[in-house]
């Protein structure tokens, strides 16, 4: 029983960190209906961003949140002005095969630029903390873990604050729903989208910055959590920033759970089987809308 | 008349020079010897395929130039002095870590590219798929990196690998924790755990230790195999904890092993023994960041070369001098050592061959016969055997010691020269935590 509540436990830890990768998508295609096949590399880039700042400039991971996700916000609306607004109206496949351009330009340049070295972070705040362990009914607790999962339901809840109760957020669903509706009370749906973009870029690579504590950093990191966040988004309902948050825990337990009983190889196998079943009976996600 | 006696004798002398001096002919006519390259330099394997490029540039750079000094094939001089001096040029592609892509390239490489050889992939798996072109083909192909048995013994004609295999290199770990305890090692280690990736390297690892724990006296306690590439082990670590082994037999790349150590450290698990087998631990960007954290202290495994003694060599220095010049200031790891050894070995094949005809160039590969003494990596020699396997490549076990550097083992004559005492149990993570870091 104590081996079933620790991988739960385990479960949900990492359940928030795929939250906070996740919702970046969530916002980007979510809500806004926009496909990026580079989120991924927006991540990869925090991860170096984190890593560069904390090796050549002496910023801990989690103080380079701050630049990181201002620089990321700049980044992201620039893609959508340079690139996404162009191919907005176009066929879904010309947003597919632009957003993939676009993952290998950033893959590509950042192999050229630093090599596909792995890199570490070897000393942050996190990591110093990664002999300490908290026990509770026989379940062990990792600080570091703990403290990032704290940090990543925090940023989370203040998203949705910022989504669902201010105006700037109401806005952005507006534009999300109907465009033209929304020009007609004085909002610039370009700028929404921008503004979208580079909110979703910027949330990513914050989630980067936290991850760099426990991942090595390379060019191609991003993959993995890709897949994941694009389950994440759909299991939760496209738009629902709190279904984005049940998911990735629902996501991270599934994972956690199957391999104390099964074979590794079931652990995302059973991660998408979960969203195929939920697909049949609410397509539209656990908290999404049609 | 004697027109026609003049013209005679100018035909057979012609003929003569054609029957005779056709090698001679044929090497004045090569102006460059090409080699495809097919690397994974971006995706899932790009970290070991910046390794290959810079070994690969290495060797074009030995080979191409006059290193008067340097005591290994084609060193001293410039181009193949069998073809005239012909110099070589290698033809790089990337595959992205991608099988189908691979095999595109090679066959674009035979077809439009007409290279004389193909060196590639650099793992087992993809060389695996593009083993059956090069073989349609008839051109030489080697990896010399690859250490999946299965290579080889499929009993190809145009396959050679200079470096040992995963069964020569897993049976050094397995003799050594075997003799270990007659050589002053624990003799209470009864029981061990697997834990493998999924792809085909990982498994052919898996199935050599499943085939030789028990001979070495060790209860296989656990067989848990692993997808390449996930976000957590958290799980997978609890499963170990349960188990208990005295020895984890971890074969696992570097993103996977670190997300091991987090989720092990976090558990406050640490077996008495790891013994690794290649992934990780021949990843010289690994063993650097370990240096941060006592990560790696106690770690032992299987390499190709008795590391730490082999510095000592001057050709393993020049050549590293050079390597530097491409890797951005990086050492030559034991994995870019095998593979400048069996490019340099594949210079002097070409060389002797004195002709870039597949024919020729195989009969040269077979007849090896090199002395240690012209390698920058401590294998006996290079002498194939029927499958085209170096049967001279060998094997060593390492260990990390608390400086972060690799020292070796066994074989115990080797370890007598290294005098290093092995760091036993593993150490806690609260001990790796408290003991001063190297790189501090």
């Amino acid at each position: 029983m104590t081996e079933l509540a620790q991988a739960i436990v385990n479960g949900l830890q990492m359940g928030f960190l795929y939250a906070l990768v996740a919702v970046g998508l969530t916002i980007i295609w979510g809500l806004m209906e926009m496909i990026n096949f580079a989120h991924g590399e927006f991540l990869m880039l925090g991860m170096f961003g984190a890593w560069w700042l904390s090796v050549a400039v002496g910023v801990d991971p989690l103080l380079a949140i701050v630049p990181l996700g201002i620089l990321m916000y700049g980044f992201g609306t620039l893609v959508y002005r340079l690139l996404m607004r162009r191919v907005q109206g176009g066929d879904p496949f010309t947003q597919i095969f632009a957003t993939i351009g676009l993952l290998f330009l950033l893959q590509n340049t950042v192999v050229a630029g630093f090599t596909s070295d792995y890199r570490f972070v070897g000393d942050s705040v996190l990591t110093r903390l990664s002999g300490i362990k908290l026990q509770l009914l026989g379940i062990t607790f990792g600080a570091p873990l703990l403290a990032a999962a704290g940090l990543a339901l925090l940023l989370f809840l203040a998203l949705y604050l910022l989504i669902e109760r201010t105006e700037f957020g109401l806005a952005l669903q507006a534009t999300s729903e109907d465009r033209e509706a929304a020009r007609l009370v004085g909002i610039r749906p370009q700028r929404m989208f921008a503004v979208a973009w580079g909110v979703g870029a910027a949330l990513v690579a914050i989630a980067g910055a936290i991850l760099v504590n426990f991942f090595a950093v390379y060019p191609q990191v991003g993959l993995q959590f890709t897949v994941l966040a694009y389950a994440i988004v759909a299991l939760g309902g496209f738009g629902s920033i709190l279904g984005t948050l049940f998911a990735a825990l629902v996501v991270g337990v599934i994972q956690s759970v199957t391999v104390v009983y099964l074979p590794p190889a079931f652990k995302d196998a059973f991660v998408f089987a979960s969203y195929l079943l939920i697909g049949l009976f609410r397509p539209q996600g656990l908290f999404g809308r049609f | 008349m004697r027109r026609l006696f003049v013209a005679i004798i100018v035909l057979a002398v012609m003929l003569t020079g054609a029957l005779i001096g056709f090698p001679t002919a044929r090497a004045a006519n090569v102006t460059e010897v090409l080699i495809g390259s097919v690397l994974p330099l971006t995706g899932t394997f790009a970290n070991y395929g910046q390794q290959y490029l810079w070994s690969a540039q290495t060797a074009e750079d030995i080979v191409n130039n006059d290193y008067g000094d340097l005591q290994v094939p084609l060193g001293p001089g410039k181009g193949f002095p069998g073809l005239g001096g012909a110099p070589i040029k290698f033809i790089v592609r990337d595959d992205q870590s991608r099988g189908e892509q691979a095999r595109t390239i090679v066959e674009q490489l035979i077809s439009m590219n007409k290279v004389h050889w193909i060196n590639g992939e650099g793992t087992s798996g993809i060389t695996s798929i593009i083993q059956p072109v090069v073989e349609s083909a008839g051109l030489p192909l080697t990896c010399h990196a690859c250490a999946s048995p299965t290579l080889t013994e499929k009993g190809l004609k145009w396959f050679w690998r200079t470096g040992p295999n995963d069964k020569t290199m897993v049976a050094s770990v397995f003799s050594f924790l075997k003799e270990w305890r007659e050589h002053g090692g624990p003799g209470d280690l009864k029981t061990i755990a697997l834990f493998t990736c999924d792809n085909l390297f990982c498994q052919d690892n898996r199935k050599v230790a499943t085939e030789l724990a028990p001979k070495a006296g060790y209860q296989i306690v656990l067989d848990l195999t692993t997808k390449t590439g996930g976000t957590t082990l958290a799980s997978e670590v609890q499963r170990l904890q349960a188990a208990n082994p005295d020895v984890l037999f971890f074969v696992q790349y570097t993103a996977d092993a670190t997300i091991f150590q987090n989720d092990a450290r976090r558990a406050g698990w640490m077996p008495r023994v790891i013994a690794t087998s290649n992934g990780a631990y021949s990843d010289e960007t690994w063993l650097q960041a370990q240096k941060k954290s006592n990560g790696g202290a106690g770690w032992l495994g299987r390499d190709p070369t008795a590391i730490d003694l082999v510095h000592e060599r001057a050709s393993w220095k020049k050549v590293n001098e050079v390597y530097k010049k491409y890797s951005r200031g990086q050492n030559m790891g034991e994995l870019a050592m095998r593979e400048i050894t069996g490019l340099l070995w594949m210079a002097d094949v070409i060389n002797r061959a004195k002709s870039v005809e597949p024919a020729a160039l195989a009969k040269a590969a077979r007849d090896t016969n090199m002395g240690p003494e012209q390698l920058i990596i401590d294998y006996k020699g290079i002498k194939f055997d029927d499958n085209q396997q170096n049967v001279l490549a060998t094997g060593v076990v390492t260990q990390i010691g608390w400086d972060g550097e690799k020292h070796t083992l066994w074989p115990w004559d080797l370890a007598s020269k290294a005098k290093f005492k092995a760091v036993y149990p593993s150490p806690s993570w609260q001990e790796r935590d408290s003991k001063p870091k190297p790189a501090s």
